[in-house]
Parts: C-alpha cells; sequence; structure tokens
C-alpha cells in the first residue's frame, strides 16, 4: 500500500523540481536561482510579518494539538474516573500547560508586533530593518517552531499522564514533574526568541539625506 | 379344653396321632433349615451394608471429584456440552447384568463394560483437550462407582425383602404351625386317654364297687349338664352363633399379625 | 509518530478501555472473593467491585453458569460501545476480534445442522460476542451444502472457508478439524491485518498472535496424541505464524509423545520453562498417562499465565489498537477466574480456590 504513495509523494515533486531547475540552467537563465537577490529584494516587513505569523500559528498549532490529544483522553479516562476532569481545577493542569504554550505564542507575537511601525518603502531598506526584518522572522520560527514541539510534547504526556491519574491517584504528582518539564521547553523558545529581537530596534525610516546612497549601497537588486 | 391354643380339626385317632407327630417333626427340621437360611442371608445382608455405606460415601467424593473437573473444563474452554453430545455416536461405557446365587436367592449383578472409543477425543483440541479427557476419565470412575452402588444397592434391596419372607416363614413355623401341630398332638393324646379310660370303666361297668361312685357321677354329670345348657343357652342369646368363629378368627388375625410385622433390624 | 494522530480518532476509546481496565479485579478483591463461604456472599462481595449490583435481580440460588453468563454480557455491552464508536481500522480491528467467536459460534450451527437439529435453538447457545445480523439466515440451512454455500455468501468468515474448505470437508471432516482449520485461517489473516497497521500496534499484536498461534500448535499436539488424527492432518493446523514456526511447527507435526514436544519447545526461552515439570514428571520413569495429562494441564495454566502476562504488556504501551485486544482477553480471564471461584465456593472445594490466574 505504502510503496506507490509514498513513490509519488517523494518522486514527483523531486522529479518536477529537477525538470524545472534544468530547463532554466539550459535555457541561459540559471541566474532566476539568486539567493542573494531573494534576500534583498523581499521587503523587512515580509520577513517580519511572516514571523510574528508563524510565531503565534505554529504556537497555537502546537497548544491545539497537544490540548486535542490530551483532551480526547482525559475525556475518555473521565468516564470512568470524573474525577480527572470534573470539579478539579488542579487536575485540569494537563489542559492549562498546553494553554500556557499559545499563550507564550501570543506575548512575543504582541513584543515582536511593537517593533512594527509604518515607514515609506523607499525609505525601509536599511541594514537596522534588514536586521529586525530577519530577527523577527527565524525569532518568531524559533519560538513558533519551540512551542509546537513543546505543546505537542505536554499533549502526549499529558494523555498519558490523564490516564496514570484516572487509572491511579497517587501518580498524578509524581507524572506532573513529566509534564511539568515539558512544559518548560516552550518557555525555552520564548527566552530565547525575546533574546534574538532584544537588540533589535523598531523599523526606522532611513535618514533622509543618505538615504539615496544608502538604497544604492544596501541592495543593487532595489529600485 | 383348657390351655388349649389353635389345633387342627382331627379326629382322634392313633393314625392321625402319628400322621401330626410326623408332620411336627417336618415343621422342626424346615424351622431349623429356615433359620439357618436367614442367617446365611442376614450375614450377607450384613456385608452389603457395610459395603452400600462405604459405596455412599466413595460416591459422594467420586461425584464432587467429578463435577469440579467440569469445571476445570468450563475453566479451560467454556461450554463443550453441545458438541460433545452431538459427537458421541457409540457408548463407550456399558452395563452388563449377570446373576449371582446367594443360599437360594438370585441377586443381579452389574458389571462394567468399556470400550475404548474415542468418540469425541478432538473436543478442545486447540484449547483444553486434557482437561476435557481428564473429565471424561474423571467421570467415567465416577460411573463405575454408580453402576457398583446400584448393584449393591439393588441386592440389598432383594436381600432385604427374601430376608423378611423367611424371618416371616421362621416365625410362622415357629409360633403358629409347630405350637398348633403340638397342641393337637396333646389334643390327641388326651382324647385317646379319655377313651381308654371310658373303655375301662365301661368294662367294669358290673363292678358293684363302682356302682355308687358310678351314681353319683351320674348325678354330678346332671347337675353339671344343666348348669352349661343354661350357660350355652344365654351365650346363644347373647352372641348367637359367631362365637366359634371368631375364635378362629382371632388365631388368624395373630398370625397375619406376626406376618406383617417389622422386622427391628431392616434399614429400609 | 503515532501519537500525533492516534488520538484524533482513538484517543477517547483509548482512554475508555484503560478506564474499564482500571475496573479489572485486583489481586486484593480476588482474596476476598475467595474467603467467600456461599455464593451470596459472593454476590455481596462482586458488588462492591466494578461488577456493582449485576446480580441483583437474580433469583436466589445463584448459579454458576449466571454468574458467568451476566459478566459476559456486561463485557459485550462494553465491547458493543467501543465498536459504535469506532471508526476505522479500529472498527476493523475490533471486527477481527469477534471473529474468533463468530468461528465458534458458525462451528456451532454447523454441528447442528450436521446432525440434523433444529438450529434456532442454538442461537441462544451462541456467544454474544459472536452474533452477527446475518446469523439467523445461517438457520434456514437444512442440509451441509446449503449451510456452506449461506457461510460462503452471508459471514465475514467467508473468506476462511473459501479458502480452507469445500462443502464436502464439512461432511466428512471431524468438526473439531473444522474449526482449527478456520481458526489458524483466521490467526494468520488478523495477523496480516495487524502489519498493515503499522507499529506499535503491529508490534504488540505480533507477539500476542504469535503466542497464541504458538499455544494453539502446542495444544493440538498434545491433545492429538493417541487420536485418529495423522500428523500430515495436524500439520495443517498449525498456524504458519509465531515464534515456533516453522522449524518448531515441522518438529511438532511429528512429534509422538510429549518429551519431543518439549524438545521442539526448547528453542524458544519462554517456552522451556513451561516444560520445567514436564521432563521431570517423565524422568521418574512413570510416564503413564496420567501424569503425562496432569503435566499437560499444568502447561494449559501456564499457557493462561503467560498470555495474562502478554495482555498486561500491551497496556504499557499508549496509542495502538493492541488494549483493545488484551482488554477483551483479560477481561475474558476475569470471568473464568470469577466462575471459578464460584464453582469452588458451590462445589466446596476451598482448597482448589487458589488456582486462577489473578490479573493484577
Amino acid at each position: 500500500m505504502g510503496y506507490y504513495s509514498s513513490y509519488y509523494s517523494y518522486g514527483l515533486p523531486t522529479f518536477v523540481i529537477i525538470v524545472i531547475a534544468l530547463y532554466l540552467l539550459f535555457t541561459g537563465s540559471g541566474e532566476a536561482f539568486n539567493v542573494g537577490r531573494f534576500l534583498e529584494e523581499s521587503s523587512p516587513y515580509a520577513w517580519a510579518t511572516t514571523g510574528i505569523g508563524l510565531c503565534i500559528g505554529m504556537s497555537v498549532l502546537g497548544a491545539g494539538w497537544g490540548i486535542f490529544i490530551t483532551g480526547s483522553s482525559l475525556l475518555g479516562g473521565g468516564v470512568r474516573a470524573p474525577r480527572i476532569t470534573t470539579k478539579n481545577l488542579i487536575r485540569r493542569v494537563f489542559i492549562i500547560f498546553c494553554e500556557v504554550v499559545a499563550i507564550y505564542g501570543v506575548i512575543i507575537g504582541i513584543v515582536y508586533s511593537a517593533k512594527l511601525t509604518a515607514i515609506p518603502s523607499e525609505l525601509l531598506f536599511t541594514p537596522e530593518n534588514y536586521f529586525t526584518g530577519f530577527a523577527i522572522f527565524w525569532g518568531g520560527l524559533t519560538v513558533g517552531a519551540c512551542n509546537m514541539l513543546c505543546g505537542i510534547c505536554v499533549g502526549i504526556t499529558g494523555a498519558t499522564a490523564a490516564l496514570a491519574d484516572a487509572a491511579d491517584p497517587d501518580l498524578f504528582v509524581k507524572i506532573l514533574i513529566v509534564e511539568v518539564f515539558g512544559s518548560i521547553l516552550g518557555l525555552f523558545g520564548l527566552i530565547v526568541g525575546l533574546i534574538m529581537v532584544g537588540s533589535t530596534g523598531d523599523f526606522k525610516a532611513a535618514p533622509g539625506v543618505a538615504a539615496a546612497a544608502a538604497q544604492a549601497v544596501v541592495s543593487p537588486f532595489v529600485h | 379344653m383348657s390351655g388349649a391354643g389353635a389345633r387342627e380339626n382331627v379326629f382322634a385317632t392313633r393314625m392321625a396321632l402319628t400322621n401330626t407327630k410326623q408332620r411336627l417333626k417336618g415343621a422342626q427340621t424346615g424351622h431349623s433349615l429356615l433359620a439357618k437360611k436367614r442367617d446365611a442371608l442376614t450375614t450377607r445382608f450384613r456385608a452389603i451394608l457395610k459395603k452400600v455405606d462405604e459405596a455412599k460415601r466413595k460416591m459422594g467424593k467420586v461425584m464432587q471429584l467429578a463435577s469440579f473437573s467440569m469445571a476445570e473444563v468450563t475453566y479451560a474452554t467454556g461450554d463443550v456440552s453441545y458438541l460433545v453430545q452431538e459427537q458421541a455416536k457409540l457408548a463407550t461405557f456399558r452395563v452388563k447384568a449377570k446373576q449371582d446365587n446367594v443360599s437360594g436367592v438370585i441377586l443381579p449383578a452389574f458389571e462394567v463394560d468399556r470400550v475404548a472409543g474415542s468418540d469425541f477425543n478432538l473436543t478442545g483440541l486447540g484449547r483444553g483437550g486434557q482437561q476435557i479427557m481428564k473429565a471424561k476419565e474423571v467421570y467415567a470412575k465416577a460411573i463405575e462407582t454408580l453402576v457398583e452402588l446400584a448393584s449393591l444397592q439393588t441386592a440389598f434391596t432383594i436381600l432385604d425383602e427374601v430376608i423378611r419372607a423367611t424371618n416371616r416363614r421362621v416365625n410362622a413355623i415357629e409360633h403358629v404351625i409347630m405350637p398348633r401341630l403340638e397342641n393337637t398332638i396333646r389334643y390327641i393324646m388326651s382324647e385317646l386317654d379319655e377313651m381308654d379310660r371310658e373303655e375301662f370303666f365301661r368294662a367294669n361297668m358290673d363292678n358293684p364297687r363302682l356302682k355308687k361312685v358310678q351314681g353319683k357321677k351320674k348325678r354330678d354329670a346332671a347337675a353339671r349338664e344343666a348348669l352349661q345348657d343354661q350357660l350355652a343357652l344365654e351365650e346363644a342369646v347373647d352372641n348367637p352363633p359367631a362365637a366359634v368363629e371368631s375364635s378362629i378368627g382371632i388365631d388368624d388375625e395373630e398370625s397375619t399379625d406376626l406376618l406383617s410385622g417389622k422386622d427391628a433390624d431392616v434399614i429400609f | 509518530m503515532e501519537a500525533l494522530f492516534f488520538n484524533v480518532d482513538n484517543g477517547f476509546l483509548e482512554a475508555i478501555v484503560r478506564g474499564y481496565k482500571a475496573g479489572i479485579l485486583t489481586q486484593n478483591q480476588y482474596s476476598n472473593l475467595a474467603q467467600c463461604e456461599t455464593l451470596e456472599d459472593f454476590r455481596t462481595q462482586l458488588s462492591a467491585t466494578d461488577y456493582g449490583n449485576f446480580l441483583a435481580n437474580e433469583p436466589l440460588p445463584i448459579s454458576t453458569s449466571t454468574i458467568a453468563d451476566k459478566a459476559t454480557q456486561i463485557l459485550v455491552d462494553q465491547f458493543n460501545y467501543l465498536r459504535n464508536n469506532a471508526v476505522q481500522p479500529l472498527a476493523k480491528f475490533l471486527e477481527y476480534i469477534t471473529y474468533a467467536y463468530m468461528i465458534d459460534n458458525v462451528v456451532l450451527l454447523i454441528t447442528g445442522t450436521l446432525h440434523e437439529r433444529d438450529t434456532h435453538e442454538l442461537l441462544e447457545r451462541c456467544h454474544p460476542l459472536g452474533i452477527f445480523d446475518t446469523m439467523p439466515a445461517l438457520c434456514v440451512a437444512t442440509n451441509v451444502e446449503e449451510l456452506y454455500q449461506s457461510v460462503l455468501v452471508e459471514t465475514p468468515l467467508a473468506p476462511y472457508f473459501r479458502d480452507c474448505l469445500s462443502a464436502t470437508d464439512l461432511d466428512d471432516l471431524n468438526i473439531e478439524i473444522i474449526r482449527n482449520t478456520v481458526y489458524k485461517a483466521y490467526l494468520e489473516d488478523f495477523y496480516n491485518f495487524c502489519t498493515t497497521l503499522g507499529s506499535p500496534t503491529s508490534d504488540m499484536m505480533h507477539k500476542i498472535l504469535e503466542f497464541e498461534a504458538d499455544r494453539r500448535t502446542v495444544n493440538i499436539t498434545i491433545n492429538s496424541f493417541n487420536t485418529e488424527l495423522s500428523k500430515e492432518q495436524r500439520a495443517k493446523l498449525f498456524p504458519a505464524i509465531g515464534r515456533l514456526w516453522p522449524e518448531g511447527n515441522n518438529q511438532l507435526a511429528r512429534a509422538d509423545e510429549m518429551d519431543q514436544v518439549r524438545q521442539a519447545c526448547e528453542s524458544v526461552s519462554e517456552y522451556r520453562s513451561f516444560f520445567s515439570d514436564v521432563g521431570s514428571a517423565q524422568g521418574n520413569g512413570s510416564g503413564n498417562g496420567y501424569n503425562d495429562l496432569a503435566a499437560a494441564s499444568h502447561l494449559e495454566d501456564r499457557f493462561f499465565r503467560m498470555e495474562v502476562h502478554l495482555n498486561k504488556q500491551s497496556f504499557l504501551q499508549q496509542f495502538q489498537y493492541g488494549i483493545f485486544y488484551s482488554y477483551m482477553k483479560l477481561k475474558e480471564q476475569e470471568i473464568r477466574n470469577l466462575t471459578w471461584i464460584a464453582e469452588c465456593i458451590a462445589q466446596d472445594a476451598k482448597d482448589r480456590i487458589q488456582d486462577f490466574i489473578p490479573i493484577f
């Protein structure tokens, strides 16, 4: 069963990409693959907003995934052991830990959003703004990836922990430790994400006089 | 006649006396023979009783074991009863009856005859076959015990019946027939004696020495006869001819009482 | 990776089963039950456990079979709940579990038809887990040929029958051989199905199914000693999976006595200990049939223990289907245990009451 589907899912895209690449190469337009040009031409705003979007999006994805994994087990376990779901706030930490991951993403998203200010495009392409844009993008990706994995991790351990708690109430505290450590992973992402943008300033317009010169210096591709 | 119980209705002749004596002797021989038979049967009976007791205890144990092995089968395989029922085609366990003679009493005895058949020995092939085989063995043993018990029990009942009958006969001979014969003999003897005396008296009728006595005797006899007549008359008025019959009837009843009496040593 | 997506479809049900599992009687509860003097006490003790008042409405002299029936009914209800909530491929997996009971039921019906009994009566004797919608249709068949046709069309077992047996086989072969042939096909099919489910379900299930196959192989071998079952026929009944397969199976197919069975199983370390006292019984020089029988029933006991052990292990792994199967098996074992204890109480055999197999 898996043989053909994996053949198509991996083989076909590879094949298409190779064909296109060879076509461009042999028709004399090999320079279309120009990473430097791409990086310089794309707006720092695009980088920054994509970063923010990835940050919050992946965080929420992770949190949602985790809550969903935990939740379905928690509800199922709750059928026979109602104490793990109802009336007991402490037992809900399984869900809260996942939720926290989304909150990390929101915090970072807000912090990053604060860096965005409206600047006319001809004054945008300064080294500082490039730095801010890239920092926010990669910071957002870091936080997002961290939070997603953290969310899944907490979700799976949470599902297991919920079932363990359902089976034996004494296990709750012991198993919570595992979950706490899982949950801390998201915090690492948050910290690193904050540090990454710590030294960046807000988007600033290029100083007026040097603007034209700077523009030429910064990128030959930006017109 | 005083002290006379039932007696046979015979003419008091020497012939009858000889006959009766012979019969008495026969009755005595019969009595001793029957008593011997009774003793033999009772011994046997007690032996069987002991065995029955043992067999019953054993049966209790064996049946418990058997039903427990059934529980084991249920534990291992679940319900196999239907399959086993349907697959049994031939009886592998048969009972044969034979006869046994104990002092003239025919006792049936049952014997187990096992055919080493294997009708459902594949039952539980995948699971629990061992338990099923074990249960089969144990149940076969249980049935053996049951068959043994059955033959003992039958022998027991039959012996019981026979012993009771024999007892009845022995007692009848001892308490009815022999006394009656003895009474008859006594009666005949006394009648013969009487006749002898009468003969003697008649022969000496002319003897004057006896006349006085005779006269007095006659008077006495007349007076006694008158009294007796009067009594008889009164009695006849009170209860007419039944008197004689009732005396016989009482006798009969006595004997039937004896017949239907229970023996203390019989268990069932 | 299975953890990422397993809960999408099956998280709830898995947790439910784990909840059910928590209701399986513990050692403590067993020892309480074993101390009962009467079945009345037994019922009272049971009502304190997860079984609750399931015997409350029974008329008073409770028979052990009633207890077994009621307990089975509870299990069936639980199973049906799971089944109704399941989506593919779990639904298919659960269906596979019922096939085993279905085989028993169909075989029962075949037996009835062969002997020309009224098969409608038999429907009540069928195991409730193995009942399928079209089962009453099987009762319409009056002879084996018809039954074979309807089995082929109507039941989910059709492929097994089609591949292994022909209509004439149903007539000629011993019913136990039919049952085991079909069961062999079922085990192999189930094994392949589990392979398609991927790890970790397949890991867990392969272990359990391999053990089941080995157990059947060994049992069939031992039980077919001194019967009319020929060695070729015997070899055909062995499932082609399991840890003994293939060379152990080959040895078993040729075995004539317990000792050879033991040697065949030597190669698998887990099974070696099962036969330890079989060897000693023969070593004593007695070697008579009864001893063999006793050793064999010990073996059965050990197989049960091993099965429970494996099924317990499958609960250690989350996010896989094996626990559904294991739960059913453990629960079955528990019902057996309950029946056993009840039987011991009813028959006043206190010395054997501890012979059940505690689960947790």
